[in-house]
């Protein structure tokens, strides 16, 4: 595995002093100081100039900006200005241009026009499609309906079984299929067939690859009942091996089934040739997610429920903006232009392909064109969330059967027009009744995806009104499944583990740390998120504080906890005494950490930037870290403490190297280890508050209580909650917003369930228009 | 009109990422960079259940004289075709004499042990080779003085929608077999479905403009510049989109297709000529340069009604010699295969080359093969293979008979025709004595 380089510096580093000031017993305002001797370097405004291009802001506190000035400013001859000149300097600094209020009210943000993201596109698409389909409530049932037949093909009157399977993992060896209570007919052990159905939930957004290992012939379908996407009925050769690619968006129930026999196709020889030996036969249904190696598909994303079809569009579009650290629709360019025309296409294609199943229109009935016209009408407003004018009508689906002639012709062109439509590619364009626009805000925010029948009710019928109607209604789309996945990409995100991580480690130090377990520590982790979110409290300090860790047979071999091979997830009480939460959690440390060895500078960054929100600059230049062979003698935290100790290094280094010290008792597997290099690891740390206290403590279980407790994570955590729901920058909503957050937050017992409400009916409410 | 092709399968076919490439797809083909070197092709044509050898073979060796009844309709072509007799399929292994004949053809190589259960002998799967028009196309498509846009087209003619050894015969690797097209609708949408899908959005972009505008008259300023960026990219579609139009038709026009044709037996001599129509296209738009055009299936049970023929096709080829009458009604269908060969050629021959000399029948070979030498005893000697044109430079205009050589020579000998030089194919116990030789 690689690392990219470690990337601080020094955000303050380069301040000359102009020469010929003479420096006295401080009486300058802090703005002649600045003027004086600081301005030709960093700028009047401190925007930054050729010397130093870095403009000055951030987010440390009045009282850590002074101090750093007092350290280290001018560059060079920090004693060219004193104590009382560096707090006067830092206070006008901090009020002029430094601060995020003060860069907020020299740049007032808005909330910007903004189109559909990637997510929100497919999303908008899959929706507006499956209105015209039947929507099933979910009722929680886990595995799939398998039926058994004793015969060659799947002939009813010959089905033995009908049960509900968990999951589906058989070696039948020689024997036919068992249940209880035993068939009435015995099964012939040479030919059965058997058929599994239901629908797979998937809980990320990217291709997902099926795999059916089996020795006998098997078709599988995945989100599309006419075609399968493996077929191979015909058994041919001794591949065991089956495997296809499909793409499937988060937060959906997809249809599945799996078709599965062991018989000969083509001529029954059977009476001619009666009794060949028998062979042995084994079936199981995996798949690989996105950021996961190959499993068996667990019980929890399968369901004997039959979940309609779901119009994944798979265009490729270019990827959003993320420069600000979250996703957001502010820009548009030439290949995204492309990409809507070809996904357009892509969907229209999907809807002539099955055209008489969503409008109902059937070919040759004489009541075709106008089931196609009232067809494209509903097409037109479910893709604009709100209803048509007169006028609009006429443009989108009136003129187009006019011009068309042919009434499926007609069908294409409406669909193109829709979609490429700056209606439906912006949500929050213009012209859209404001109840209808509330909803739609609020859909995207929760859901990345566009208003369901209830919610467009509600608007329709007035009920959006107030906030505590658009409260309401939040509450009731925080349990859908669209909900769900959006909370868990949030969290993970804000663990910095959105994108899949490469966990290779030293097979020689860490024997049995494999990808599968790799990966099965990922949905550890991703189990726990969610575990603590919708849990009762949904307490964001329970992130930090709880004790349980999820194991299955696998982790618990390699992390030493006494639980049977083949057992699947459970809450464990691992290592209570040593461990709390996500911070200690082994796919975290693992991911920060190298090969071999742990990396205390990525655990410091870690919690120190994504945690704690501290702006860490990358430093101006890459540094390799020193190889451990090469000073045999020192624990990585020496090791560590000696190559960041130049001046250069340390300013930013002393805040993010302490934090990660305190998670020195893990290794880079995320073990527990008391010693390194038979020194006792020293797992002391420290970390300097916004508010001018230093709280300091030993290893991880005191980090994550200080976490746990901190404002500063609480802030942190409330606004770049903020940024992934709403998509806009969140002073746009009043410079005091931030502050709000986190109190109401706080208020709440930091229940992150009526955070993300609070957020959503935010984000819904009218935007206010720049003064 | 029924499509049965999806979007998505539209643009997996095409082999490159849909955002990228999107406007070049009408052109005829990718660009002009394949346009210096003649031209060579090859299309090879399936016929099943075998022949009757006393009105198909030629009396005597030597010259191209007299046709029998069969081969008849291929009078008008007589200088340009070839006879070769005396080519068996001597692959062996599991499945039976249908599976073995049809899935060995252009493969060369024995079927995987497997679950498809013949009549007789042992049940087997895929052929454990890629065949040759595949080979071929390979080779064409990795140099770009001969690439095209699909390399290569799988057509078919009322195949069964059922993917097993008796359907299928070109094979893209060891277990990867084909899916020929034989709904003259999908083919139509494969070939030309952009060019229409390009129709539709020129024809609304107009209105999407319009929009833009006013939604960008109820915005604020700022957010109107994102609008009017957005504008610009929809105005350099347009532009784009015309330019396409211009540069296509420069090529040849798109055809028309009759609408409402069924996909039903007694439609198959219409199908027929319409997917032979659009494989002409096809060529003339330098869309490919090999094809394969599987008429039914082995043991396919056409019924020719049209010719008077009220019986299957397969159980008919199971009666014996002395059963005149149905001997009769076997030339009868056999020659119906022939006048399909010989539309095509009528097609090719008709069709001047574009950008070079000739007919597109002088730079092409068409290939008639059969899964059996003949249906009542299911043998695989005495295979027949017809050559038609002049795409490999033949010596055309003969009637050759080899002695019971295997057919992996001759497909080497296609390979070789297209400069590349294989030292075998498919089995290569089987191409110990080389390259067929006394073709050129």
């Amino acid at each position: 595995m690689r690392f990219p380089l470690p990337k601080f510096g020094l955000a303050l580093v380069a301040l000359a002093v102009p020469s010929g000031v003479v420096v006295g017993a401080e009486t300058r305002t802090g703005e002649q100081i600045y003027k004086q001797m600081c301005a030709r370097c960093h700028g009047v405004k401190g925007e930054g100039t050729k010397k130093y291009e870095l403009p000055l802001t951030g987010d440390r506190s009045l009282a850590q900006l002074a101090g750093v000035i007092d350290r280290t400013m001018p560059e060079g001859d920090p004693e060219a200005l004193d104590a009382e000149g560096s707090k006067r300097v830092a206070a006008y600094m901090y009020d002029a241009f430094y601060s995020p209020d003060a860069q907020a009210r020299l740049n007032p943000p808005r909330v910007e026009l903004s189109r559909l993201t990637v997510k929100q596109y497919r999303n908008s698409v899959a929706d507006l499609i499956g209105s015209f389909r039947f929507a099933p409530k979910a009722d929680g049932k886990p595995g799939l309906r398998g039926e058994y037949f004793n015969s060659r093909n799947f002939q009813n009157n010959k089905r033995q079984i009908d049960r509900i399977d968990t999951e589906v993992r058989f070696d039948f060896g020689k024997e036919p299929p068992k249940a209880v209570p035993e068939p009435k007919e015995k099964f012939d052990p040479h030919q059965f067939c058997i058929r599994w159905d239901g629908s797979v939930l998937a809980e990320e957004t990217g291709v997902h690859e099926f795999v059916v290992r089996t020795d006998h012939a098997l078709r599988l379908w995945v989100n599309d009942n006419r075609k399968p996407v493996i077929d191979a009925w015909v058994k041919s050769g001794t591949d065991t091996e089956f495997k296809a690619s499909v793409f499937l968006l988060a937060g959906r129930a997809y249809p599945i089934r799996l078709e599965f026999s062991k018989a000969k196709q083509g001529v029954d020889d059977s009476k001619k040739n009666p009794n060949p030996p028998v062979k042995p036969a084994f079936v199981s249904l995996n798949w690989k997610r996105p950021s996961h190696a190959i499993e068996v598909i667990p019980a929890r994303n399968l369901t004997p429920q039959r979940f309609p079809e779901v119009a994944v569009i798979e265009t490729p579009f270019p990827p959003d903006d993320r420069s600000l650290g979250w996703e957001r629709g502010s820009t548009v360019s030439k290949e995204w232009d492309a990409a809507t025309t070809e996904a357009a296409f892509e969907t229209a294609s999907y809807v002539l392909a099955r055209l008489p199943e969503l409008s109902g229109a059937q070919p040759g009935a004489g009541d075709r064109t106008a089931k196609l016209k009232a067809f494209c009408k509903t097409f037109a407003e479910r893709a604009f969330r709100r209803p048509l004018t007169d006028s609009e009508k006429a443009l989108f689906v009136d003129r187009q059967f006019e011009a068309a002639g042919d009434a499926e012709l007609a069908v294409k062109r409406v669909v193109l027009l829709v979609l490429k439509s700056p209606r439906f590619l912006y949500p929050d364009a213009g012209g859209t009744p404001e109840q209808n626009a509330t909803a739609t805000r609020l859909a995207f925010a929760l859901w990345d995806a566009p208003p369901d029948k209830e919610l467009i009710d509600a608007a329709t019928a007035g009920k959006l009104g107030t906030r505590a109607d658009v409260a309401k209604q939040a509450e009731r789309m925080l349990a859908d499944p669209r909900a769900r996945a959006k909370v868990r990409e949030f969290l993970l995100t804000w663990m910095k583990l959105d994108q899949p991580k490469d966990l290779s480690k030293d097979a020689k130090r860490f024997p049995g740390f494999d990808a599968d377990v790799a990966s099965d520590l990922r949905t550890s982790l991703e189990l726990f998120l969610d575990d603590v979110f919708w849990s009762e409290k949904s307490d964001f300090r329970q992130l930090f504080l709880a004790d349980e860790t999820f194991l299955n047979g696998r982790l618990s071999k390699f992390y030493g906890v006494d639980l049977p091979a083949e057992a699947p997830f459970k809450k464990v009480k691992f290592e209570a005494d040593k461990r709390g939460g996500v911070l200690t959690h082994p796919y975290t440390l693992a991911s920060l950490a190298y090969v071999a060895e742990t990396s205390p500078i990525h655990r410091g960054v870690f919690v120190g930037r994504g945690l704690l929100g501290i702006g860490i600059k990358p430093p101006q230049e890459a540094f390799t870290p020193f190889a451990p062979d090469l000073h045999p003698n020192l624990t990585t935290r020496e090791r560590v403490s000696l190559q960041t100790k130049p001046a250069a290094c340390s300013a930013c280094h002393n805040v993010m190297n302490p934090l990660g010290f305190a998670l020195e008792n893990f290794d880079a597997v995320g073990r527990f280890r008391a010693k390194e290099r038979d020194k006792p690891v020293d797992a002391t740390g420290s970390y300097e508050t916004r508010a001018g206290t230093v709280a300091k403590f030993t290893g991880a279980k005191e980090l994550a209580k200080f976490l746990a407790s901190s404002e500063e994570t609480q802030y942190a955590f409330a606004q770049q909650a903020f940024h992934h729901y709403a998509k806009q920058p969140v002073r746009a909503y009043g410079l005091k917003k931030p502050d709000e957050l986190r109190k109401t937050f706080a208020e709440s017992g930091f229940n992150m369930r009526k955070l993300i409400v609070e957020i959503a009916v935010t984000a819904a409410a009218k935007p206010k228009l720049p003064n | 009109m029924q499509l049965s092709r999806t979007r998505r399968e539209f643009v997996r076919d095409l082999g490159i990422s849909a955002a990228a490439v999107p406007f070049l797809l009408n052109l005829p083909g990718l660009g002009f960079a394949n346009q210096a070197k003649r031209k060579q092709r090859i299309v090879f044509v399936f016929s099943p259940n075998g022949i009757v050898p006393k009105d198909f073979w030629p009396e005597t060796e030597g010259e191209l004289t007299k046709l029998k009844a069969i081969l008849e309709p291929l009078e008008p072509f007589k200088k340009q075709t070839l006879t070769l007799g005396g080519i068996s399929d001597r692959i062996r292994g599991d499945g039976d004499g249908h599976m073995r004949g049809i899935g060995c053809l252009l493969t060369g190589i024995e079927l995987f042990p497997g679950n498809i259960q013949g009549g007789s002998d042992t049940p087997a799967g895929w052929a454990k080779g890629i065949s040759i028009d595949q080979e071929i196309k390979n080779v064409l498509q990795k140099d770009p003085a001969t690439k095209t846009r699909f390399g290569s087209l799988e057509l078919g003619v009322m195949v069964p929608e059922r993917a097993d050894t008796w359907t299928r015969w070109s094979y893209a690797a060891a277990n990867k077999p084909i899916t020929p097209v034989d709904d003259p609708y999908q083919l139509f949408n494969k070939l030309y479905g952009r060019a229409k899908d390009n129709e539709a959005l020129a024809s609304v972009l107009d209105a999407v403009k319009d929009d833009l505008k006013k939604v960008g008259s109820s915005v604020g300023a700022a957010d109107k510049k994102l609008l009017e960026e957005h504008a610009a990219f929809v105005r350099d579609m347009e532009k784009e989109l015309k330019e396409q139009k211009t540069a296509s038709t420069a090529g040849h026009a798109v055809p028309k297709l009759e609408p409402g044709m069924k996909r039903v037996n007694e439609n198959m001599p219409q199908i027929s000529k319409t997917q032979i129509d659009l494989l002409v296209n096809s060529f003339t738009a330098d869309f490919a340069r090999v094809a394969t055009y599987q008429i039914t299936n082995s043991v396919g049970q056409a019924r020719m009604k049209w010719l008077g023929v009220e019986e299957g096709h397969h159980d008919l080829s199971h009666e014996p010699d002395s059963n005149e009458k149905a001997q009769e009604k076997l030339v009868k269908i056999n020659r119906w295969y022939c006048e399909q060969v010989a539309y095509l050629a009528k097609r090719l021959a008709d069709t001047p080359e574009p950008g070079g000399t000739g007919s597109l029948l002088d730079n092409t070979l068409i290939v008639w093969t059969n899964e059996l030498g003949k249906g009542n005893s299911h043998t695989h000697d005495n295979t027949p293979f017809i050559l038609v044109g002049g795409g490999l430079n033949y010596k055309m205009g003969r009637a050759l008979k080899y002695k019971n050589v295997s057919h992996n020579r001759l497909l080497m000998a296609l390979a070789h025709g297209f400069g590349h030089h294989v030292k075998s194919f498919g089995n290569p116990d089987y191409c110990k004595d080389g390259v067929l030789t006394g073709l050129v």
